[in-house]
């Protein structure tokens, strides 16, 4: 059964093309739908909310009360957005913010001045940062186990620098940081929006914000493109460290009080928030547009639920319903392979 | 699946034992196999060959249900068969193996080759006692001694490959498909486990052998399949074959209409690469004059791609020097060359060249980010000019330089990884498998735009497996065998054979 291939066609008919034309692109209702459902789901919690008590869920002063709820997480989740643009996740920012707030307080009760102990506590966020850095970048740890550790360790540094207690009556000046408002908005909802602003200009105008972008779209290519894959992962923790710290300062001086575990907790919400958000993307990337909307849910949701009366243990339960459903939700419509 | 096996005729009716007609495949509109046909009698053992990308591959996923085949029908034992998966072709008994692939290296050899579905279990618990007794007899068969306890890990390359043997008789298998199983093998392996082989064909089993090595195909295999451009071009004895006559069917006679005329270089040595040495490539020295194309072939394996990594800085060498125009160049890093005027076109596009998800404008700037930006700032102008650019000069078609380079076809995709890399303006460029899975069309663009920059003055290297191109492409051609330069023809005058021959580390 000898065949023999045509000579002098062969080559040209095996590459023959099929498929000249450019494949269509769907922008279907289900494309919409997937694109923005997270986006409705927002205004579909705030319309429920405001149906079952519309004189206390949708006034003004309810607003801006969910706006000072929500911006300490809001500066973590933005930081927490950069790491995930490059494709690692950071696992110590809760505890980061936890040592940056215990520090300054600790500070000012040794009688140190307000712009030096806010200065000290967000160089050492910026070294747990560059700690995360070094370990994933250049030891090429994982991102899970690095971060896990510092985690641990920056907790139990928080402990240490905090002796376990409760630390609360330093200087009434550092207050209005966390507690005073202008133009009727508090604080740090200013502080919030100006880091916000600041990451989204940062991944839209900058080289660093491509190379970010790059690096969390394929390592390979980028390294393959003269970008420097280690320095710009490494660049990207520094800056969720730093933030981190900060959005810890700032709820210290919300609360008036320190402990060594006060940020905690905004860790697990601040991912879950950029998860929320990369639904909103066509590409599936973590954007900061998104990750403020799935801070505005998280916060809506609490916000509601307390009104409504539902007790924090229920609230905990429906707040990871609500995380997988929009996410699972958001995958429905994707093309398997 | 019982009632099936009743159905089938005897195993002495004489109808082969796996038939496949007119199977063709093709991915992103280009042909990988076409109406190939494959016949394999019980109890021989068929050679498959054929220069890369031929459609070996391919042939055999389809084979084993990886892929499922735009036409063509297979037919095991006289029956059609449709293996939607793996786990279903293996049910009926075909079983390919692959290098390393094949064993779990953290399990013990008898776990390897009791896997999966042949694992002895009730309620979901392993009947230790009876895996280790049939796994022991399957070794047995095999005429082998390891130990049944033992880590797939902490054995030697051709125990694993024997256990990989063992598991596929573990699972009854009826045909056996071989890639390249003696690539890490001694010489003496190699002995024991063709005894393996000559034992199974005793034993009924069609056996598909898959090696570049025609040395072992002459000494072991019944009959040969020979596969050039995703056809079958021969199917014959190996007794009526000889390695010449192999090699002038996988090569062929092929038209070279689609590479421009051949255009006169410089004298003038830009690029001096002195001894340079890496975990493969060993000592190679090799000069490309201004406005010359080099050609770098040999088989996979033979260090071709990571001399452009060694040359490009994406792999550091073990030592060596590069010299640009006489000055030491020699790059720690891609960032370096780049600067220094070197840039690579690396070999697998979907996986290094394009980030998929992005527009092409943010994939072409990416090795361009300096020079569309100030202090740190990108400017959009500048972006959406190199993008424009890159788009007109490369032609390539596109709705817009916001579309996603994953929605473009494969040489487009190449048109994108080029105009990212050329817009650095490289005096000397690599390009390891330029038009590697593109079209006819696309490539001969490709070949004009190669040429075009040569004219310019660039220096220009190409790495291919497609032994047409680089005689059509090229002025010089030097080929690699097991890491070292192993000759050097001028493109013009040279044969596909001739590169074969040094290929193979044969001298002419």
């Amino acid at each position: 059964m000898t065949t023999n291939g045509p000579s002098s066609t062969t080559r040209v008919g095996s590459a023959e093309v099929l498929a000249a034309a450019l494949p269509d692109r769907k922008i279907g209702v289900g494309r919409i739908l997937r694109l923005s459902g997270t986006g409705i789901g927002l205004i579909l919690l705030i319309a429920i909310f405001g149906a079952l008590r519309p004189t206390v869920f949708l006034t003004v002063g309810n607003f801006v009360n969910i706006l000072e709820q929500i911006s300490i997480l809001a500066i973590i989740a933005a930081v927490q957005t950069v790491v995930m643009v490059v494709g690692d996740f950071d696992l110590s920012v809760g505890s980061t913010a936890s040592l940056g707030g215990a520090l300054t307080a600790v500070l000012l009760m040794a009688g140190w001045s307000i712009p030096l102990a806010v200065a000290v506590a967000l160089i050492v966020g910026a070294l747990v940062g560059a700690v995360n850095g070094v370990l994933v970048s250049y030891l090429k740890l994982s991102a899970f186990i690095a971060t896990l550790a510092t985690m641990t360790s920056v907790t139990g540094l928080a402990f240490i620098v905090t002796d376990g207690a409760n630390i609360f009556g330093f200087t009434k000046d550092f207050l209005p940081l966390g507690q005073g408002r202008f133009l009727g908005v508090p604080v740090p909802v200013y502080v919030a929006a100006a880091v916000s602003l600041l990451i989204w200009a940062l991944l839209r105008f900058t080289t660093i914000g491509r190379r970010w972008r790059a690096v969390g779209g394929n390592a390979e290519v980028a390294r393959l493109s003269g970008i420097r894959v280690d320095w710009v992962r490494f660049v990207a923790f520094v800056i969720a460290g730093l933030g981190s710290a900060l959005a810890g300062i700032i709820l210290v001086s919300r609360l008036a009080s320190a402990t060594a575990q006060a940020g905690d907790s905004q860790m697990m919400l601040a991912v879950a928030a950029v998860f929320l958000g990369m639904t909103m993307s066509s590409y599936g990337g973590a954007n900061i547009g998104g990750t403020l909307v799935g801070v505005a849910i998280l916060g809506v949701l609490t916000n509601g639920l307390n009104i409504v009366g539902v007790n924090t243990y229920v609230q905990q339960l429906l707040t990871g319903f609500i995380i997988v459903a929009a996410v699972g939700l958001s995958r429905l419509g994707q093309d398997r392979r | 699946m019982d009632q099936e096996l009743a159905a089938r005729p005897s195993p002495q009716s004489g109808l082969p034992m796996l038939s496949a007609r007119g199977i063709s495949k093709h991915f992103d509109g280009v042909f990988a196999v076409r109406s190939a046909d494959l016949t394999l009698e019980r109890g021989e053992i068929h050679a498959l060959l054929g220069e890369n990308g031929a459609g070996k591959s391919t042939l055999v996923k389809i084979l084993t249900g990886v892929y499922a085949p735009d036409g063509g029908a297979v037919e095991l034992d006289g029956a059609p068969v449709e293996f939607r998966n793996v786990i279903e072709a293996q049910r009926a008994g075909v079983v390919a193996l692959y290098q390393e692939l094949s064993i779990v290296p953290n399990l013990s050899v008898a776990e390897n080759i009791m896997m999966g579905e042949n694992t002895p279990a009730r309620a979901g618990f392993v009947n230790w006692t009876k895996l280790f007794s049939v796994a022991g007899g399957h070794l047995e068969v095999l005429n082998q001694r390891i130990p049944l306890r033992r880590l797939a890990q902490d054995l030697s390359p051709v125990q694993q490959t024997m256990v990989s043997v063992a598991r596929a008789l573990a699972v009854n298998a009826r045909v056996l498909i071989l890639d390249e199983p003696t690539a890490s093998l001694t010489n003496l392996e190699i002995v024991d486990l063709f005894r393996t082989l000559r034992h199974l064909r005793a034993e009924g089993v069609a056996i598909v052998y898959v090696s570049h090595r025609l040395e072992e195909v002459f000494e072991l295999c019944d009959r040969a399949t020979i596969m050039r451009n995703g056809q079958v071009v021969a199917t014959e004895a190996v007794a009526d074959l000889t390695i010449d006559s192999v090699i002038s069917k996988m090569v062929g006679r092929r038209s070279d209409e689609i590479f421009p005329p051949r255009s006169a270089h410089e004298d003038e040595v830009v690029v001096q690469v002195e001894g340079l040495t890496g975990k493969k490539v060993r000592d190679v020295s090799l000069t490309v004059r201004r406005g010359e194309i080099l050609g770098v072939g040999g088989l996979g394996g033979s260090g071709r791609s990571e001399l452009l990594r060694l040359i490009s800085g994406a792999q550091r060498a073990q030592s060596g020097v590069i010299r640009l125009a006489g000055k030491d160049v020699t790059p720690s890093s891609i960032t370096r060359a780049l600067d220094a005027g070197i840039a690579m076109v690396p070999e697998e596009r979907r996986s290094q060249g394009v980030i998929l998800d992005q527009p092409i404008r943010e994939n072409v700037i990416l090795a361009n980010l300096l020079s569309v930006s100030s202090s740190g700032l990108v400017s959009k102008a500048r972006v959406r000019d190199l993008a424009n650019r890159g788009m007109t000069d490369l032609q390539i078609h596109a709705r817009g330089t916001g579309q996603k380079v994953g929605e473009l076809s494969g040489g487009n995709q190449q048109k994108v990884v080029l105009a990212k890399f050329l817009a650095r303006k490289p005096t000397f460029l690599l390009l390891d498998e330029p038009t590697r899975g593109i079209d006819v069309g696309t490539k001969s663009e490709i070949y004009l735009l190669i040429q075009q920059l040569a004219q310019e003055g660039a220096s220009v290297l190409v790495v291919s497996s497609e032994l047409p191109e680089l005689l059509g492409l090229c002025h010089r051609i030097v080929l690699l065998h097991e890491g070292r330069l192993a000759g050097e023809v001028a493109a013009e005058t040279a044969t596909e054979e001739q590169l074969l021959t040094y290929c193979y580390g044969r001298t002419a």
